[in-house]
């Protein structure tokens, strides 16, 4: 029982696998964002990304 | 506790005899006695008043006694004829035995059953594990390969279990040897799941005996037994595993699913375009203009796959944060991410330190093909600040496979502990506990 469970489940992770290959996935935060007007490429500081400033590291010793 | 046999094993051939019971009187109270297996019996116990008689004496001399103020009653009562294993077998003495190991008492039963034509055979029960024995065949020889005191019999290599002096404490019914009460022997058992091999040795002599796991419900099927067997508490000394049989299974599908995933990986790693689609240095000076830039269209082709934008700058003791949009010329959909750089260096106290990165890199998941432009708008605490930026389409990717090798282990890392922690409930039992135990015994089962 326990190894054909694990046969289901190890084909289909393989197929998740060649799944995220084929498909080019890849973990990611960037959010999308629908209907840039085509004036940004002329004037780019008017772009308001979602990703705005604020977020700086403030490392070092 | 090495296993060296040291004398030969009573495996003669028996003679068939009718399989006639006599009655007779108990020397001792009067009370009836069946001999069950007369010709075989050397020893019967009366169970009214815990003499043992001489089976062969007409005169039913009395050659030991028990104490017979707690009667224990067999759960398989002495004249239960059954067929087991496919030969009948009468029922024909019960004794109980016991160890004291660390100052705790350990007691099992052990059934006799007879077969004119088959001799005898033992039933042994503990804590509702059952195992079927007669006498071995052959003698055990020493198997150094099997670890300390192993013995090899009949080709299987039999583990070291347990050594112990064991005392009978009760009999019942009759049996092949002149019974003693408190009679003692130095019992050791070697297992080879689910067979076991004991020794047992009196200062006269070590006979052997093979046994063999049963389940206490083909007992009570075999001997039609009311009722249902006592429940089974932690692991018998030779029961067998549970996950031995999947375990060979379960190991070559996780060596499959394995191989499989380092294939795929590998192919679409050599199938992937792995290009680079754009690349530019930049040069921003704060206070000059606005920091936002775009640039140049760049064509990213074939199916939806990643793209790898990578950031390298010149930053030191610095921070810069760059806000980007990967944006689709001709559709307007755009990709918002941000990626923060910085870099730290210094010497404190005589040794040098750094902390953080010049470098960055994100992969965008699956984007489709396109005319595709990047919008970049740094923000630093420098002055200024230069750096590259490179575009790359359709990158492979090992993170997957390390992904996929994650969850294929898991079940199997389920089953070996599993697996595992059979085994040593079952061992530490024994004279060789996986884990010397010093508090708690508990089943945690």
């Amino acid at each position: 029982m326990m190894t054909k469970l694990y046969a289901v489940f190890g084909a289909l992770v393989l197929l998740a696998l060649s799944g995220a290959h084929y498909a080019g996935w890849s973990p990611s935060d960037a959010t999308e964002v629908k209907g840039v007007p085509k004036s940004v490429r002329d004037n780019p500081g008017s772009y308001r990304s979602s990703y705005g400033s604020g977020r700086h590291f403030a490392g070092g010793k | 506790m090495t296993a060296t046999p040291q004398a030969p094993v009573d495996s003669r051939p028996r003679k068939p005899a009718a399989p006639s019971a006599k009655t007779l009187t108990c020397s001792g109270c009067g009370a009836p006695l069946a001999v069950r297996a007369p010709g075989h019996s050397l020893s019967v116990a009366c169970g009214s008043c815990g003499a043992v008689l001489d089976a062969k004496d007409p005169n039913l001399q009395i050659i030991a006694s028990f104490e017979k103020r707690t009667k224990l009653k067999p759960l398989i009562p002495l004249g239960t004829r059954g067929r087991f294993r496919g030969q009948p077998f009468e029922v024909i003495g019960f004794l109980v035995r016991q160890v004291t190991i660390e100052g705790e008492t350990f007691a099992w039963s052990e059934y006799l059953l007879f077969n004119p034509f088959q001799g005898f055979r033992w039933l042994t029960e503990y804590q509702g594990h059952w195992i079927s024995a007669k006498t071995a065949s052959g003698i055990p020889k020493a198997d150094p390969s099997g670890g300390e005191g192993a013995v090899s019999y009949l080709g299987a290599t039999f583990r070291h279990f347990q050594m112990a002096e064991a005392e009978t404490i009760y009999v019942l019914g009759e049996f092949p040897w002149r019974v003693q009460a408190g009679e003692r022997v130095v019992v050791e058992d070697y297992i080879s799941p689910p067979r076991i091999l004991s020794s047992e040795v009196t200062p006269e002599e070590r006979t052997w005996s093979i046994g063999e796991h049963v389940d206490g419900e083909q007992v009570w099927k075999a001997f039609k037994l009311s009722g249902s067997p006592p429940p089974r508490e932690g692991v018998g000394v030779a029961e067998p595993s549970p996950y031995a049989p999947q375990a060979r299974t379960m190991r070559w599908l996780f060596l499959a699913f394995l191989a499989a995933a380092f294939v795929l990986n590998l192919l679409f790693g050599l199938m992937a375009q792995n290009r680079v689609v754009y690349s530019k240095q930049f040069q921003y000076v704060r206070g000059q203009g606005s920091p936002a830039v775009v640039t140049e269209p760049f064509e990213l082709t074939g199916r939806r796959s990643n793209v790898l934008v990578e950031i390298a700058t010149t930053v030191t003791n610095q921070w810069a944060y760059f806000t980007l949009a990967l944006i689709d010329e001709a559709t307007g959909q755009a990709l918002d991410f941000g990626r923060e750089v910085a870099f730290y260096a210094g010497v404190e106290d005589g040794e040098s330190w750094t902390e953080g990165s010049r470098n960055d890199s994100v992969y965008l998941s699956s984007v489709p093909s396109g005319r595709y432009y990047l919008l970049i708008s740094p923000e630093t605490d420098a002055a200024g600040l230069g750096y590259t930026l490179r575009i790359r389409r359709d990158v492979p990717r090992t993170m997957h496979f390390f992904v996929a090798l994650g969850l294929l282990a898991i079940l199997p890392l389920w089953f070996w502990f599993r697996k595992a922690h059979f085994e040593y409930r079952r061992w530490r039992e024994s004279d060789h506990p996986w884990v010397e135990s010093g508090g708690s015994d508990e089943d945690d089962d």
